[in-house]
């Protein structure tokens, strides 16, 4: 049984490059005046949910950490380190991680930690860094149990998250417009991550890759980056604050807000903490998908084009 | 990475970057060109609620927004905008406006720099529109 493995922490490792590439792209938006917009007060409240993303991984690591060895302790299988396993297991982790972030933006208890990464109305490189601090409340780490089951070890198994992390750092951009052919239709890339970032109601609930944007063309989840509709980033509902502390519990006090509310049932305030952001018990809130029907409504012109192929609003 | 490492790189990279920008001139506000651009950053927030009125504040970083649904405020989040009805806010005039608490978490305030006769003003308009 492989017992000590370990390998670099490369989130920590790429901090510099981090901060590096996002110097070279203001330099670059500078130069060009284009490729992008940077804000002030925007950009510092995304390094620091970053930072504090990094601290809340350091705090609270040890959760996850710990469940992914009990795990291992009681795994009979044990698939070893060779590279083809190292491999493998990135493509699989990969695949957790579209599932992960599909709850993330379907589950409200699971969008509460989510949400931050949306919060910003910019879209540059600091935008990667808007991560999440509570990421360890959303149980989410379940997801990544049936990869140490097979028989990834767990160090692997994180390594590869690191890797994924990384990956999506460099497609938080708006100054590449488009990878050639073959990279677009295979890894996920900025113009599929800019859509995902989307407000508007076309881009709505799409492109969760991490890497590989196949998973989004495997589950009917993929919408093309529209050219004759400019991504609005943000959130349906903009926040209007740049406090980080804010910023990373908003949408857990909304949930207990309305979960808490006199009057409900015991099935309604279940159903504010796991239905999609949207819901409510008395249907006065719309969803994603009444947001593209009203959308449709208003705009029948707009049906059979990216993210509208059907009256019901389904990408 | 040992943290002796990490955290100083971490504290001197977001440092140098805030001053950076802020340098080149990225910490302006939001300025509407006119009602209409107060019209359509209220219209992304509530696509539903279409402005009945629009009042842009002197200096055209914000606007009070009528609509059939009481009233509301979009105002800038740096050079981008939000937007929020007034309903249960509590107004109170400060030495250069108004400030306005909000019941909500994600937008708790809004500081609202007006004229005198501004600042008169909208608070009974928004009260007005309120109670709608």
């Amino acid at each position: 049984m492989t017992e000590d493995l370990t390998y670099p922490d490369v989130v920590n490792f790429a901090v510099p490059f981090f901060i590096a590439a996002i110097l070279a792209e203001l330099v670059w938006i500078m130069i060009k005046r284009r490729g992008g917009r940077y804000e002030t007060r925007d950009a510092l409240t995304s390094l620091l949910m970053g930072a504090g993303n990094v601290a809340s991984g350091i705090i609270l690591g040890f959760v996850a950490y710990g469940f992914f060895m009990l795990l291992w302790e009681i795994t009979p299988l044990d698939l070893g380190t060779s590279i083809w396993v190292v491999l493998l297991c990135f493509v699989l982790d990969d695949l957790r991680y579209y599932w992960v972030h599909r709850f993330g933006h379907r589950i409200r208890w699971v969008w509460a930690s989510h949400v931050n990464h949306h919060s910003s109305q910019h879209y540059n490189l600091t935008t990667a860094l808007r991560q999440t601090w509570t990421g360890t409340f959303t149980f989410m780490m379940l997801v990544r149990a049936p990869l140490i089951l097979l028989g990834f070890h767990p160090a692997m198994v994180l390594f590869c998250g690191g890797l994924n992390l990384i990956y999506q750092f460099w497609i938080h951009t708006e100054a590449i417009g488009r990878m050639p052919r073959w990279f677009e239709a295979v890894m996920n890339t900025p113009s599929h991550h800019r859509v995902h970032h989307g407000r508007n109601p076309r881009y709505l609930d799409a492109n969760y890759a991490g890497v590989f944007i196949v998973w989004d063309k495997m589950f009917g989840t993929f919408v093309p980056e529209y050219e004759k509709e400019k991504v609005d980033y943000g959130l349906v509902h903009n926040i209007g604050t740049f406090n980080p502390l804010r910023v990373a519990f908003h949408e857990w006090v909304a949930i207990w807000r309305d979960a808490t509310q006199p009057g409900l049932t015991m099935r309604d305030r279940l159903m504010y903490c796991v239905m999609p952001p949207g819901w409510s018990h008395d249907g006065s809130r719309t969803m994603s998908d009444g947001i593209k029907r009203k959308h449709l409504e208003a705009h029948p012109e707009d049906l059979g084009t990216p993210g509208f192929t059907d009256m019901a609003g389904r990408p | 990475m040992p943290l002796q490492i990490l955290l100083p790189m971490v504290v001197i990279g977001i440092a140098g970057v805030v001053i950076l920008l802020h340098m080149l001139g990225r910490s302006e506000l939001a300025r509407f060109e006119d009602e209409d651009a107060a019209r359509r950053a209220w219209l992304r927030e509530y696509p539903g609620t279409p402005p009945t009125r629009v009042i842009l504040s002197h200096d055209r970083h914000a606007a009070l927004i009528e609509t059939a649904h009481g009233a509301g405020v979009v105002w800038p989040m740096g050079m981008d905008t939000t937007a929020r009805f007034l309903n249960g806010a509590d107004i109170r005039r400060t030495g250069d406006g108004l400030h306005v608490d909000l019941p909500d978490f994600a937008a708790p305030r809004i500081r609202l720099r007006l004229e005198d006769d501004e600042a008169e003003l909208w608070p009974t308009l928004m009260e007005r529109k309120e109670n709608a």
